[in-house]
């Protein structure tokens, strides 16, 4: 064998793989890691130090989002063409480029956009903290577009702690507050002992599978019941069994999932609001995509070799749908996220009733809407083995969800802060009779926490129906019926569970009577934090009207499911 | 965990694990082993630093993994293994361990500036 020519056509043929075709997929990922770079030089120079560090930030997620948009753009679904996969695997198959990998990037990414206006109007970080602030909030997001986009479980494992440990530090930003730490401690600690016991579940998987590349292991699941001795099958069962489920730890700790949710209400009320509405946001949302990229990724093998011929493809993928064990793993997973989703929808929502504070009181909003966006999950995992066009609106649905819950979300959490500012609490009986002084807030406060509610006509309706009708199409069509008859259910009554405590909200900011030492008005519509306020509601309230161009976008999201 | 994790050994090879050469089941054992320890360690310990040392055990029990199972010599001729994967992710797991590790030594450091302690059930002011 020619050692020395196999060696230069292998460099060769990886510098064409990463120059020519990954790297211009990249691009977004690219402009953060830039922006990061740059944050950290500016501090270096004496000239650049007067340069402010949120505009910095703010010119890099320009670009990225810019990028993002234009990839989203591109896709050979958009504007009403055929919403055919556009699978490509880049760096050698360790990160995938499809449809959901553009959404869920432009999402983040204006998420950025949104968010570094946000924080620099608020005040934390203050302009000493500001750099190391924007350069763990952009590092993180990076991990969370490979989130996003992993194809493999070392991007699997890479991209969440990516995701996390800049998490960590952010949660003990306040370093002087007593809370502030706490919150770091118990997120550090758990969140590293969740994706530990991550890590360990993937090596079972992995070694029991003979491969680390989601669509091998895929395969190879197919193909195993055959390859083993009907005596082992059972323990190798047992195996990919207790190996999943250790996976899922580690997801449902980045979702807050029940039983893994108890860190998410003390970081949240210990961390800054700011720093809540990083985490409520982005993570969830690179979350979701991660589960959604493990769950189709192992349940549905698609054509894996670049250049494989498709016809061939196609037909091997039919006959691997079939397979015994493939059936057997998309039934387990449809049964841990939908039990998973039950589970956090119910206690996220019962919790949240006895909260009186703000922060902690949308701390267990998170955990109900994370079961929701379960429910929708479940429901295309159930629908992808049988229906595959049902499976795609499933996943078009949470989708959508995760882009109307972007702006009521943010926008609760930007609320939040700004009456800390004004009140110097965030107590919810702090906000008694803001009706009389600031009415422009409230009826903000109105529109997000109605939309969080699922009310026409905002935003968060339509999620909520799209959701629920993924559920019905899974009922009418009996995949998973029994299931999915009990999620519809749980989903229909928690809906219901959750108006009391939104609502109470609002009803202390207008009946109760305004406290005597209030002075004055405690924030208006007309500044810079109303119009940051405004900028997140007007879309909750707009995206519940014209809701048919961003349903297009997760259309187009959805169409990786297949 | 350990006993589960013995029989996954098992159903891999079929055979008794002790009267066989060093094979990738001896290696598995001992992740399994680690992975327990840490385990526990994470459960039991009060002191922060001693539950980050279990979180360390965990991820070299998984590392120890990895590795056995890319090793075409211990997993015998003929049956896949992860190949130079399994060891390029042990890799990345020890640089990733070690950054964790930096924050959350940070981290610890800071809450004991706070609470003039490292016990973890001390942190226990947030509730509810």
């Amino acid at each position: 064998m020619n050692s020395v020519s196999d060696l230069g056509s292998i460099v060769s043929r990886s510098l064409h793989d990463t120059l020519a075709l990954s790297l211009p997929l990249f691009r977004p990922e690219l402009c953060l890691a830039v922006t990061v770079v740059l944050l950290l030089l500016c501090r270096m120079l004496p000239v650049l130090k007067m340069l402010d560090s949120a505009w910095v930030a703010l010119g890099g997620a320009a670009f990225a989002l810019f990028y993002a948009w234009s990839d989203l753009r591109g896709l050979p679904g958009w504007l009403g063409g055929d919403a055919l996969a556009s699978r490509q695997e880049i760096f050698t198959g360790l990160l995938v480029f499809d449809s959901l990998t553009a959404y869920i990037r432009l999402l983040l990414m204006a998420f950025l956009v949104l968010y570094i206006p946000f924080t620099k109007v608020s005040g934390i970080p203050d302009r000493e903290d500001g750099a190391d602030f924007y350069t763990l909030v952009l590092g993180a997001t990076l991990g969370m577009c490979l989130m996003a986009s992993a194809n493999h479980l070392l991007m699997v494992f890479m991209a969440v702690e990516m995701a996390s440990v800049p998490s960590y530090a952010l949660a003990g930003l306040l370093k002087g507050r007593r809370a502030s730490s706490e919150a770091a401690i118990k997120y550090a600690v758990y969140g590293a002992g969740a994706s530990g016991i991550m890590l360990y579940g993937m090596s079972l998987l992995a070694g029991l599978l003979g491969s680390c590349h989601l669509p091998t292991m895929a395969r190879q699941l197919a193909g195993l019941a055959g390859a083993i001795p009907a005596g082992n099958l059972g323990g190798v069962e047992m195996v990919l069994v207790l190996g999943g489920l250790m996976l899922a730890v580690g997801l449902a700790f980045k979702l807050s999932a029940v039983p893994f949710h108890f860190w998410c209400p003390d970081v949240f009320e210990g961390a800054a609001a700011e720093v809540g509405g990083f985490l409520s946001v982005a993570s969830k949302t690179a979350a979701v995509a991660l589960l959604l990229r493990i769950a189709f990724g192992l349940g549905m093998p698609v054509a894996v070799l670049p250049g494989a011929d498709s016809s061939s493809a196609l037909a091997g993928q039919a006959a691997a749908l079939q397979g015994a064990l493939l059936g057997d793993a998309r039934h387990f997973m449809v049964a841990t996220i939908g039990l998973m989703a039950a589970l956090t929808c119910t206690l996220g929502n019962l919790a949240a009733y006895g909260q009186n504070n703000m922060k902690r009181l949308l701390a267990y909003s998170t955990i109900a809407h994370a079961g929701y966006l379960l429910m929708g999950v479940a429901a295309a995992v159930a629908l992808s083995g049988s229906h595959p066009a049902s499976a795609r609106t499933a996943v078009s649905a949470v989708a959508f969800y995760l882009a109307t819950y972007l702006f009521m979300n943010l926008g609760a959490f930007a609320i939040v802060a700004f009456l800390r500012n004004a009140l110097r609490s965030e107590e919810i009986a702090s906000y008694a009779g803001l009706i009389r002084t600031s009415p422009g807030i409230v009826v903000a406060t109105g529109v997000v926490l109605v939309s969080l509610i699922g009310l026409p006509p905002l935003a968060g309706f339509w999620s909520k129906f799209l959701i629920f009708s993924a559920l019905v199409e899974a009922i009418s069509l009996s995949a998973e019926r029994p299931l999915m008859l009990v999620l519809l259910v749980v989903g229909g009554l928690n809906t219901v569970f959750s108006l009391y405590y939104y609502l109470r909200v609002l009803k202390v900011m207008t009946f109760d009577p305004l406290p005597a030492d209030r002075p004055g008005e405690a924030l208006s519509l007309v500044s810079f934090p109303g119009a940051i306020v405004t900028a997140l509601a007007v879309p909750v309230v707009m995206l519940g009207i014209f809701w048919s161009g961003l349903y297009a976008c997760a259309q187009l999201a959805g169409a990786f499911a297949s | 965990m350990n006993i589960v994790s013995l029989s996954a050994g098992c159903c891999l090879f079929a055979t008794g694990p002790l009267t066989e050469p060093v094979g990738v089941v001896h290696y598995l054992i001992v992740g399994a082993i680690l992975f327990t320890a840490g385990v526990v360690c994470m459960a039991l310990k009060r002191n922060a630093l001693g539950v980050l040392m279990g979180i360390e055990l965990v991820l070299n029990g998984a590392n120890l993994n990895f590795v056995a199972f890319s090793s075409p010599y211990l997993r015998g001729a003929g049956s896949a293994t992860l190949g130079l994967d399994g060891q390029v992710i042990a890799l990345f797991v020890i640089l990733l361990a070690a950054a964790e590790a930096a924050v959350a030594l940070a981290i610890t450091l800071n809450f004991y500036n706070n609470h003039s302690t490292v016990d973890i059930d001390r942190a226990d002011d947030l509730k509810g």
